[in-house]
């Protein structure tokens, strides 16, 4: 038997930082995990990250898991591969299957960062081939590079459908219409905005009734519901898909720590009890990342970090002071994206009608996943009327990030301390017209104005990830926020450069009157 | 469908090309890719079907947890496709109930 101090189980954000943060500290680390890759779930997250920069914000989720690889490697964390733990034993004997055998190990502390699974929601038809979750959706395209279907339906209007189905677009997939059975759309209004602003219709307090078709999917039908979630006979409506993805949650995989003994509770699904640090009831034996309780990855990696570091202690190899400061460190730094609308405490919550800053929310934005022409200028960061170039944030919830006020050196853009803050254009400051600004931010909810471009004309630059890129004059109609055709576009042009990292700026030439509702463009077909 | 550029991603990083049959009919895939994923490409959504109901069933969480992509490989059943590297000169076929030929 092989003994370890510490074994960490799961190579995901929240095990890699874990154990990147004890190996720096001499601690003899090995990770376990079944896959035949590390990185969990981060390889299938090509949006940029929200937070600050000490949470990688603006960074691609896959960047993010091969700086964690490197990281691991560097600091001489053991990390084994298709090796399944199947077992917590008294006295911290581990189990772990590979190769078709079993072997046993030991260790003197457990981190168990095993993460979550998605959840499902039966419905008539819902075993159909076709019939999947948003994530097996997303590892589809964006790990293998296979398209699971050409026509979707999502479920779920949380942050994983949202970002999921943009994914889709991405990828070449139409995705016909996003639902859901609450009343508001549940993730980021910046996440529906960018699907809105395509065109994808959202169909709020909707339910899906039955997937058709015999071997395989071939349509969908939905239906409003009720106040009692149920759905109302005759609104039912069909759609021509062929595959339909459920994002409606994710459940904590927490079978080793109730195998090991540990108090569990439920927290959106069975997790261990845990203290500040991530330690069960048990001690030496902690939970971090979704495996303790749902959350998203750069918190998961913040929570390894403090288990990783209380792991450290336990076993003689930080003193207290430095314990202390380091977890210090790490809870403010979590904190930070625990704040506003969207944190943990306000889980299930849909009923904030304003910002922290008493900024009225869009309705719109919550009822049909884009904001009304005349409700942009309400927020701080969006002015119009000015001359000259000029960024247009239409940012109207508190969520945690601020790429935007670091990406721009001129002080245009002020967000403060408080990441969740929306961020406020300073009129005084000089708007050079660079970009950067539109390609920090992860919502992709920044644009540059310029309603002075020519006599006739104001140009409008967007943030762009799609392909093929148009070309410096080509024609099209430009989109509005709900995805209508609003006016005739021309592109001015289409830049690209690493520090956009695949983000490029499309600038197009619209009537001027327009500044302020073109927001997307559609080359003309030839 | 395969997608072949990506704003993002680029071009995907893929193995050699191998040959692997599914029931019997000869296919093509990428070595180290999960068999589910060369499949899927080449068309095919149906796994196995169930033992009582005779129920199709497909791909469904793509890593590993639900089982209900388990095909027959090499002549073993209950072969998770979704997470299992293909390798040149596979035999997969369809699963019925646990057994390869229908019941």
């Amino acid at each position: 038997m092989v003994r370890y101090d510490l074994i960490i189980v799961g190579a995901g954000p929240a095990g890699l930082s874990a154990a990147i943060i004890a190996a720096k500290q001499g601690v003899r680390t090995a990770v376990f995990d079944e896959n035949e890759r590390p990185g969990g779930q981060l390889f299938k997250q090509i949006h940029k990250f929200f937070g600050s920069r000490e949470h990688r914000a603006k960074v691609r989720g896959f960047r993010i898991g091969e700086q964690l690889l490197e990281e691991a490697r560097e600091c001489g964390v053991e990390v084994h591969l298709n090796a399944t733990v199947m077992g917590l034993y008294d006295k911290k004997e581990v189990l772990v299957m590979a190769d078709g055998e079993t072997h046993h190990f030991k260790a003197d502390a457990i981190i168990l960062a095993t993460g979550a699974r998605e959840n499902f929601i039966p419905f008539a038809g819902w075993t159909l081939p076709g019939v999947m979750g948003a994530g097996a959706a997303q590892t589809m395209v964006n790990l293998h590079g296979v398209q699971p279907g050409s026509r979707v339906l999502m479920v779920g209007t949380g942050n994983v459908g949202l970002v999921v189905s943009y994914q889709l677009m991405q990828a070449g997939i139409q995705v016909e219409a996003l639902i859901d059975a609450a009343p508001r759309v549940g993730g980021y209004g910046v996440h529906a905005a960018k699907l809105a602003r395509l065109g994808v219709p959202f169909y709020l307090s909707h339910t899906i009734v039955k997937a058709e078709g015999t071997d395989k999917v071939t349509g969908a039908v939905i239906a409003q519901v009720d106040e009692k979630f149920q759905p109302i006979p005759g609104t039912e409506k069909h759609f021509d898909v062929d595959t339909i993805c459920m994002a409606v949650g994710l459940s904590p995989m927490s079978e080793l720590p109730a195998m090991a003994g540990c108090q569990m509770e439920d927290k959106g699904g069975a997790v261990p009890k845990v203290d500040a640090c991530g330690e069960t009831s048990i001690p030496g034996i902690f939970a971090a990342g979704d495996a303790a309780g749902i959350e998203e990855a750069s918190s998961a990696m913040i929570t390894g970090q403090i288990a990783g570091i209380a792991a450290a202690r336990r076993l003689g190899y930080v003193d207290e002071e430095m314990f202390e400061a380091e977890t210090d460190r790490l809870r403010a730094s979590l904190q930070k994206l625990h704040e506003g609308m969207f944190s943990p405490q306000n889980r299930g919550r849909n009923d904030f009608t304003e910002t922290d800053e008493g900024y009225p929310i869009s309705q719109s934005l919550l009822h049909k996943g884009y904001m009304e022409d005349q409700e942009i200028t309400r927020y701080p960061g969006a002015v119009s009327g000015k001359s000259g170039v000029h960024p247009v944030i239409e940012c109207s919830q508190n969520i945690p990030c601020d790429p935007c006020q670091d990406a721009c050196k001129f002080g245009c853009i002020r967000v403060g301390d408080e990441i969740t803050r929306l961020p406020c254009v300073n009129e005084e400051a000089k708007c050079t017209g660079c970009g950067l600004c539109v390609a920090s931010c992860s919502g992709q909810a920044i644009f540059l104005v310029d309603e002075t471009y020519d006599e006739e004309h104001a140009a409008v630059t967007l943030p762009y990830e799609f392909l093929p890129y148009p070309q410096a004059g080509d024609k099209g109609v430009a989109l509005g926020r709900d995805g209508r055709e609003v006016c005739e576009a021309e592109v001015v042009s289409l830049k690209i450069n690493k520090a956009m990292d695949q983000t490029a700026l499309l600038t197009i030439k619209v009537p001027r009157e327009m500044a302020m509702t073109a927001r997307f463009f559609k080359k003309k077909e030839a | 469908m395969r997608v072949t550029e990506h704003p993002i991603l680029g071009t995907y990083q893929k193995g050699r090309k191998v040959q692997f049959t599914f029931d019997g009919k000869s296919m093509e895939g990428y070595e180290g890719e999960p068999i589910a994923a060369a499949l899927r490409a080449a068309g095919v959504t149906t796994h196995r079907y169930t033992t009582k109901k005779h129920e199709p069933r497909g791909i469904f969480c793509a890593i590993g947890r639900c089982t209900d992509c388990v095909m027959i490989v090499d002549g073993r059943p209950n072969i998770r496709t979704c997470i299992t590297p293909l390798r040149e000169g596979m035999r997969i076929q369809t699963q019925y109930g646990i057994e390869a030929k229908e019941i």
